[in-house]
């Protein structure tokens, strides 16, 4: 057996918000698996979550999947979470600024947390063919 | 998980006291928002939330919170939050949220 193959998962969401909250329960039974602490745990589901609800939010219509694919190696975990909606911004996403409550608009925010919370992060988005997060977590050290 | 959210009225202390109980993310975000309307409709004043049962907050339920700041902000009214768990702490502090409610223990 090659030892050098990843573990996979793959699920495939409703574009409904109600379904969310399975992709979070997921990705907390496998980082639990692997072995990350509880700090871990909560970083990759609130960035799992952010993700899903950007592939919902960008997403085609309620009758439309959207795909996540887990990939487990030993000392880290990497999610993709692909749609084929209609694509959002990705590039120049600041750390918002709130001290200008009126002028700031809540989009974004999602993209900056996931980027806060995971160690690498990769979006592409194209206009028609939707939009691929790809975040991973390492094991260990972190932050 | 759902979101329950219970609301007082503080006759003394002139603000609103909320519980938030349960998970606020894109299924239940709108529940909140309505609720905040709702709230604010009646009074605009300070709203102090109660957030030892809120189990997890994403940038959706965020978004609420900042939506019903800008409004109280008109007044010159203000969202307290306290029995803030770990990891909504460190969403607020990543964020910079920290900085426009106000975070009590």
């Amino acid at each position: 057996m090659n030892k050098t193959n990843s573990d996979q998962i793959q699920l495939s969401i409703p574009n409904k918000p109600e379904y969310v909250s399975v992709a979070r329960l997921t990705v907390t039974a496998i980082a639990n698996r692997m072995g990350f602490d509880i700090e871990g745990i909560e970083d990759i589901k609130v960035a799992i979550a952010e993700a899903c609800t950007n592939a919902i939010t960008h997403g085609k219509n309620e009758n439309d999947n959207f795909s996540v694919n887990f990939i487990m190696d030993e000392e880290k975990l990497t999610i993709t979470v692909c749609d084929h909606g209609m694509g959002c911004i990705v590039n120049n996403i600041k750390k918002p600024d709130f001290n200008h409550l009126n002028q700031e608009k809540e989009g974004g925010l999602g993209i900056f947390i996931i980027r806060s919370l995971m160690d690498d992060v990769q979006i592409t988005s194209n206009h028609g063919i939707g939009t691929t997060i790809t975040m991973t977590k390492y094991m260990g050290d972190g932050y | 998980m759902s979101l329950k959210i219970i609301k007082n009225y503080d006759e003394e202390q002139n603000q609103w006291k909320i519980d938030l109980i349960g998970e606020v993310d894109i299924y239940t975000a709108g529940q909140l928002k309505e609720a905040f309307i709702k709230i604010i409709e009646e009074r605009k004043e300070s709203i102090k939330i109660n957030a030892e049962g809120l189990e997890y907050i994403d940038s959706t339920g965020l978004g609420v919170l900042i939506g019903a700041l800008k409004r109280l902000k008109q007044e010159n009214k203000d969202i307290i939050i306290y029995n803030v768990k770990a990891s909504i702490k460190k969403l607020l502090n990543i964020t910079g949220l920290d900085k426009i409610f106000i975070i009590e223990g």
